[in-house]
């Protein structure tokens, strides 16, 4: 009885040490970004470095935002975003609708995951380059839309496994009963179809805002000013070692984590599901 | 609530409607300024190096801003990047810049693409005689003097860049500490041994790879009479000269230089100064205003001595040019108030006010101001730089590939992964295939 | 045509639905898709200024040694993160399993696992830099005050140290994607399996090697499917840290095809690799979906 007491507790103690262990260098960096953004300039050239800040300040941030006009890219990366869910949605919904709702042969509904799921392993390096060409020749260099375009495309593979997972999961029975009362199909699609698949639809929406957000090899390479510079590319900017300004550059970093820290909140069931294709489902 | 018929709905309907679609109008009557009516363009962008070169740049264009009226705007790109965006931009034919500032081994490359709008037969600029005509001719293209590269032999020269920040890298060491300054890098050597302590470097190398490690070494390369090419555009980088000078920074140096020297930019280097755990070290005068001699941020201000770069074991020191220059992109649809600027900055009471807040002048008049040389200590080091009419990197258009190669060999002779010579022969071989490729003579 | 007419008479009214919303919408994605694959080829076929030269960007880049390097640092940078991930990663879900009950810490450990995967890479190149840069990051710091390192280790500057730094930091970001995909599987391990088990008197490991192991060998495959997807496209975290140095120690393929495009601005070599890499990864591809455990129809 009493050694199997020492086991227990020695387990427990291992067990705490190695969630502690695992938590200190896990949640550490993640302190020091914050605690950098705090520091004023005179504290960075400091000789000793303070783990705890000693004046803190918000400086960093007032500098991010409004001195060297950062929020014009906080707003255009929202903009781009929000423009990216909706395209990919839409194009998302009109290509799995008829794949989970209508009669459609096997190879092509087969053939068409396939190819969204091959596109998923598409480098994005080997498709800037002819992208690149085709902004030039169209003259959409420097403009939210080659972002917006070039962001759906890549995140529609997501979007039609995603939403195919979800539309399966809804009965064909419920539409067939609003039809049977007399609705068209685009109001059955409407009222009912897209109310029950809203959960899904809007987790959807919320990874591919994520993923549309942390972007940054195509907007570093299709923009040019902060007419089309998403946030991202700003953080990058601040990475020089001509410079000392590692306080501007963590806030910068703090702020391009903030939001989605705040939608993972919304939508943390489904960000696993996302990243796995709707393999993995969360209860 | 109260149903409403339909005709009241399709009223409000409407109202809303036009409230809506006329937000675009409203906005634009608010912005205030209506392209039709005047060409005076709303705004100029100027692409701009983030750090000290643009820093005054930053601080005088709200004063034209507010002379003239047009927005300034300023976007600013680490330095590696700022050259891939241009000629990113250039590609596309992109109008998104208005003014460009160019690093001056960036020149050749903009040239030959044709990328810039010629300014002496567009917009009149004339040489004037208070700045060193070397920086005229670090703004020409094809070049005026030295090997001009084969496929630009017949173009006729014309002025693309007019300098904005005079720089040339010069030498600094701590004046309090050794009583005369060094005159040749045998006295470098010297006092980097002499004062070389625990937790205090005898001597800093910027040692990162790339730009950081070919603008560090050059002048030593050419102080010791080596050279990347030579005047036919032979590579001349493994000859025993080259060897020997990237020799004595890599190895002999490097015994007293700061651990991780092999990762170290100018950043790190200054502050290595600032905060007095090093001696010496090359400079380029934008670090001296920004961070060696800024109050509140640096521990050795007063106490630093700059001189011209020192001597080789040939007797001659040669500086190297690192002017940034403003350029208006071909694509730019507002060339002429860009190139109104330009002549605004340059002007001598407007450059004095630059050179207040923190800018590097070209005017020999300004170098030797004894006002502006008090909170600038660099300035007779700078003057006299000028004057000796530094070396220029090579003039070819493949140069951003053959410094890749060259900062990459230096950087890994810095390192310890190579020795020299097999890193400087390794380089020699690629630049030569390099430039045969780009229909040099081999 | 007539054939085409009298098939389509044939369907049923919801399958013609069905193809007249398909085949736009597939075409325009395909014809979208396909635009920039021709485009490439024919760059790669071309000099910049549009002079065809036939095969000759391809033997230019296939013959460019530093095509090897990045390969080679590719698959150093995979070898070094795919197994540490999936070993740390099945531990800890494991460990969690087991140990912890309470749905409370359960469910902040799941919060928390998230996080990493959520935020911008670019944010998280920013924090490496603040714990590896020479002069200003904290590891050394830490390494002085609390370990007695005395002497400055140059993290960045030394090619084997770059590269672990590098994987460490996808390592950090990762891991707990891999944690979260292999937590999921243990739970649906049945109850009665585990518990027949434990009254047969089989120890943890045998617990683990017989049961939970048969529910996870198809995450596995999973996992490294989307792992190798991620880690050939790596670009941001490097880029921001290393920019593929020092040398060429951490240049991964992203970052040397960034580099022949966008700093040597050499279209034609660029153009030709990108077809290279297009076609090998479509190779590779093949290959694993083959064993995908995704549901297909």
């Amino acid at each position: 009885m009493r050694r199997l007491g020492t086991a227990v507790i020695l387990r427990s103690a291992l067990t705490t040490f190695a969630l502690g262990l695992a938590g200190v260098l896990y949640g550490f960096p993640l302190y020091w970004l914050f605690v950098t953004s705090l520091k004023s300039k005179g504290e960075l050239f400091a000789s000793t470095v303070h783990l705890i800040p000693h004046n803190p300040t918000f400086a960093a941030y007032s500098s991010v935002l409004i001195d060297r006009g950062f929020w014009v890219l906080l707003k255009n990366s929202v903009v781009v975003c929000v423009s990216t869910v909706l395209v990919t949605l839409v194009v998302g919904l009109v290509i799995t609708y008829p794949l989970t709702r209508l009669p459609v042969p096997a190879r092509l509904r087969v053939g068409v995951l396939n190819w969204a799921l091959s596109l998923r392993f598409l480098p994005p390096i080997a498709v800037v380059i002819p992208y690149f060409a085709i902004v030039r020749t169209v003259q959409i260099y420097d403009q939210p839309i080659a972002l917006i375009g070039i962001y759906s495309l890549f995140n529609l593979p997501f979007a039609i496994w995603m939403l195919k997972g979800f539309l399966t999961e809804i009965p064909l029975e419920l539409e067939d009963a609003a039809r049977v009362d007399g609705a068209t199909r685009w109001i059955a699609f409407w009222r009912v179809l897209l109310p029950l698949a809203a959960p899904g639809v809007m987790a959807a929406a919320i990874i591919i805002f994520t993923f549309a957000w942390s972007e940054f090899l195509f907007a570093l390479i299709l923009t040019a000013t902060p007419n089309a510079q998403t946030f991202p590319v700003g953080v990058q900017g601040l990475v020089t070692q001509f410079e000392i300004i590692w306080n501007d550059m963590a806030a910068a970093g703090v702020i391009a984590m903030a939001l989605p820290l705040v939608l993972m909140v919304i939508g943390r069931r489904y960000i696993v599901a996302g990243l796995t294709f709707g393999v993995i489902r969360e209860k | 609530m109260q149903p409403i018929t339909r005709r009241e709905f399709v009223k409000r309907t409407a109202v809303a409607g036009a409230m809506l679609t006329s937000i675009p109008a409203i906005l634009e009557a608010c912005s205030g300024s209506s392209p039709t009516t005047s060409n005076k363009p709303s705004k100029l962008t100027i692409a701009a190096v983030q750090g000290a070169e643009d820093g005054p740049l930053k601080k005088v264009a709200p004063m034209y801003q507010s002379q003239s009226g047009i927005t300034m705007e300023i976007v600013e790109f680490p330095y590696d990047q700022l050259f891939e965006k241009l000629v990113t931009t250039f590609q596309a034919n992109g109008s998104s810049y208005d003014l460009c500032m160019m690093d001056d081994p960036w020149m050749p490359k903009f040239g030959t693409m044709g990328a810039l709008q010629p300014l002496d037969s567009n917009f009149g600029f004339t040489r004037d005689s208070d700045i060193p005509s070397i920086v005229y001719d670090v703004g020409t293209w094809p070049p005026p003097h030295g090997p001009v590269p084969p496929s630009e032999q017949g173009k006729s020269q014309h002025l693309y860049g007019i300098t904005i920040v005079g720089n040339v890298e010069m030498f600094m060491y701590r004046k309090d500490l050794a009583t005369t300054p060094p005159t040749s890098w045998d006295d470098v050597l010297a006092n980097a041994q002499k004062f070389n302590k625990a937790n205090f470097y005898g001597y800093v190398i910027r040692g990162k790879a790339t730009n950081p490690a070919s603008s560090d070494s050059l002048p030593i390369l050419w102080s010791f009479g080596g050279d990347i090419f030579d005047t036919s555009w032979k590579v001349k980088l493994d000859s025993t000269e080259s060897i020997d000078a990237i020799t004595f920074l890599t190895q002999t140096l490097k015994k007293y230089a700061e651990p991780g020297a092999a990762n170290i930019d100018a950043a790190d280097r200054d502050r290595l100064i600032a905060i007095g755990q090093a001696f010496q070290s090359t400079t380029w005068p934008a670090e001296v205003t920004g961070v060696v001699e800024a109050q509140g941020v640096s521990q050795v201000v007063g106490k630093m001595g700059y001189i011209p770069i020192p001597k080789g074991p040939g007797g001659k020191g040669l500086g190297m040019m690192g002017n940034w220059l403003l350029g208006i992109p071909k694509g730019s649809k507002n060339g002429s108030a860009a190139a109104d600027f330009i002549k605004w900055l340059i002007k001598t009471e407007n450059m004095k006010t630059y050179v207040q807040n923190g800018g590097i002048p070209t005017r020999t008049s300004l170098l030797n101001d004894p006002t502006l040389g008090q909170n600038n200590p660099y300035f007779p080091a700078l003057a006299q730089s000028l004057a000796a009419q530094p070396n220029w990197r090579p003039r070819t258009d493949q140069w951003n590939a053959v410094e890749t190669i060259y900062g990459t060999a230096v950087n890994q002779a810095v390192a310890g992964l190579k020795t020299p010579k097999d890193a400087l022969t390794g380089a020699a071989t690629q630049i030569r295939t390099a430039m045969k490729q780009a229909g040099y003579p081999s | 045509m007539q054939a085409v007419r009298a098939g389509w008479r044939r369907l049923s009214r919801d399958e013609r639905l069905a193809y007249l919303i398909l085949l736009p919408a597939l075409s325009a994605v395909f014809v979208i898709v396909t635009i920039p694959f021709v485009l490439v080829i024919i760059q790669s076929l071309s000099t910049e200024d549009g002079t065809f030269v036939g095969p000759l960007n391809y033997s230019r880049a296939l013959a460019n040694p530093l095509l090897y390097e990045a390969i080679r640092a590719t698959g150093v940078y995979a070898l070094i993160v795919l197994p540490i991930e999936i070993l740390l990663g099945l531990s800890f879900a494991l460990l969690v399993h087991r140990t912890v009950r309470r749905p409370g810490l359960r469910a902040a450990i799941y919060v928390l696992a998230i996080l990493p995967l959520v935020v911008p890479p670019v944010a998280i190149g920013v924090v490496a830099r603040l714990i590896y840069a020479p002069g200003y990051g904290v590891l050394n710091v830490l390494l002085e005050r609390y370990v007695g390192v005395h002497q400055e280790i140059n993290w960045l500057g030394d090619p084997t140290l770059a590269m672990l730094a590098v994987a460490s930091v996808d390592i950090w970001q990762w891991t707990p994607f891999v944690y979260l995909v292999l937590f999921s599987g243990l739970q649906t391990v049945p109850r009665e399996s585990v518990e027949a088990a434990q009254i047969d008197g089989a120890n943890w490991w045998a617990q683990f090697r017989y049961i939970d192991l048969h529910y996870l060998r198809p995450l596995f495959i999973l996992i490294l499917f989307f792992r190798l997807a991620d880690v050939l496209r790596v670009f941001d975290h490097v880029f921001i840290l290393t920019g593929g140095g020092p040398g060429t120690s951490t240049q991964l393929l992203s970052l040397y095809m960034y580099r022949v495009e966008f700093k040597f601005f050499d279209t034609g070599q660029a153009a030709a690799l990108a077809v290279v890499v297009l076609v090998s990864f479509s190779l590779l591809y093949t290959l694993i979906a083959r064993v995908l455990p995704l549901e297909r129809a």
